[in-house]
């Protein structure tokens, strides 16, 4: 069962929230030395992997086999990986991100394609299964949070997948564009969009 | 869209992302933006959208929250990682990733050259006899010497 993170978006005991490029790259170039070392980027982006392939699938088993299939994919081609962000990039520049999402966004793509065959849980019950402190949690909020989820899992796929990379994996536009394989403007669009559909669709009345 | 209409969304598209920069960075400055709530908002954004689009913005990074596996699955799946780790490990370890070196044909040492060609064609020895069939040959070949040397004293 799926847990959720310590720390939330937003949250105030969040983490840095834009990885820096200089956190990524002696990883990667440890994992490269010696395969063992992956384990680092390994723990750094598991969580991150596994919200995505979660909100895309809406399904705990389906995120997990995702999750798996990208790790051991992004380990296996380690060795061709070629880091190419530079300082002027950006502040959150780093290939490897990027990278590792595109797989991801395959493997979750490959993964729907299996999921055909079977049933899966619809997105916005997976707030139900949340940790016990979930339960404690102020009523309304949760309401709000799961209203939120439902828009957004109304949105068409681009721009749910642009929205959740953007909030939920906090990816830059820049490093979206990446994984999404569009221009910086593209994504810059896509997400303006999603969000006034988001905001259009909370607004009217049920 | 064309034209000035498009410009203007992608305007709005920009000024969004800048403001997604600052929100998601946690700085506290994003209070003080435009569109945050106060207001200003009514007099700098009339039709009240560029402030819901903000509003829900604010809404998405606080409410849609970041999930974790089971720490079952992120256990096993690091112990599946660190066996692929080793396998790949493995082939550095045994030289598989070393350059390979061409075998070159044996050159007999300058000085080991034979004399002259004839010399060369009455090596009858072996190539290739182990060291004991060697000293066997030799030890024969003296006992035979000393047998014959001892007849010839005898007759």
């Amino acid at each position: 069962m799926a847990r959720r993170a310590l720390w939330r978006v937003g949250g105030a005991e969040s983490p840095a929230r834009i990885a820096h490029l200089d956190r990524d790259r002696p990883l990667v170039e440890a994992a490269k030395r010696d395969p063992a070392q992956f384990d680092a980027l390994y723990r750094r982006y598991l969580a991150r992997v596994y919200s995505y392939a979660y909100y895309e699938l809406g399904n705990h088993h389906a995120a997990e086999d995702a999750t798996a299939a990208t790790f051991l994919a992004a380990l296996s081609n380690l060795p061709r990986f070629e880091e190419r962000a530079r300082p002027a990039d950006g502040e959150g520049a780093s290939t490897f991100r990027v990278w590792l999402f595109q797989i991801a966004r395959n493997e979750v793509a490959a993964e729907r394609r299996r999921a055909r065959r079977r049933p899966t849980a619809p997105l916005e019950g997976a707030l139900t299964i949340a940790d016990p402190l979930d339960v404690q949690a102020d009523a309304e909020r949760l309401d709000d949070a799961r209203a939120a989820w439902q828009a957004v899992g109304r949105l068409p796929e681009d721009r749910r997948q642009a929205i959740v990379l953007r909030f939920v994996d906090e990816l830059s536009t820049a490093e979206i564009a990446g994984v999404l394989g569009r221009t910086e403007g593209a994504v810059r669009v896509l997400i303006h969009r999603a969000l006034r559909a988001v905001a259009g669709d909370l607004s009217r009345p049920e | 869209m064309t034209g000035p209409i498009a410009d203007a969304f992608e305007i709005e598209a920009l000024v969004t992302d800048r403001y997604l920069d600052t929100l998601l960075a946690g700085r506290p400055d994003v209070a003080a933006l435009p569109g945050s709530g106060g207001a200003t908002d009514v007099a700098d954004d009339p039709d009240g959208l560029t402030a819901a689009v903000r509003a829900i913005s604010r809404r998405l990074a606080t409410d849609l929250p970041r999930f974790h596996p089971s720490f079952r699955f992120e256990e096993r799946l690091a112990l599946r990682l660190a066996e692929l780790a080793a396998s790949m490990r493995l082939p550095v370890a045994a030289g598989g990733e070393g350059q390979p070196i061409p075998i070159r044909a044996l050159q007999p040492l300058p000085d080991l050259e034979p004399e002259s060609p004839d010399a060369a064609s009455d090596d009858r020895r072996p190539l290739l006899i182990g060291g004991a069939v060697a000293a066997s040959a030799i030890s024969l070949a003296g006992a035979w010497l000393a047998w014959r040397d001892r007849r010839r004293r005898v007759t």
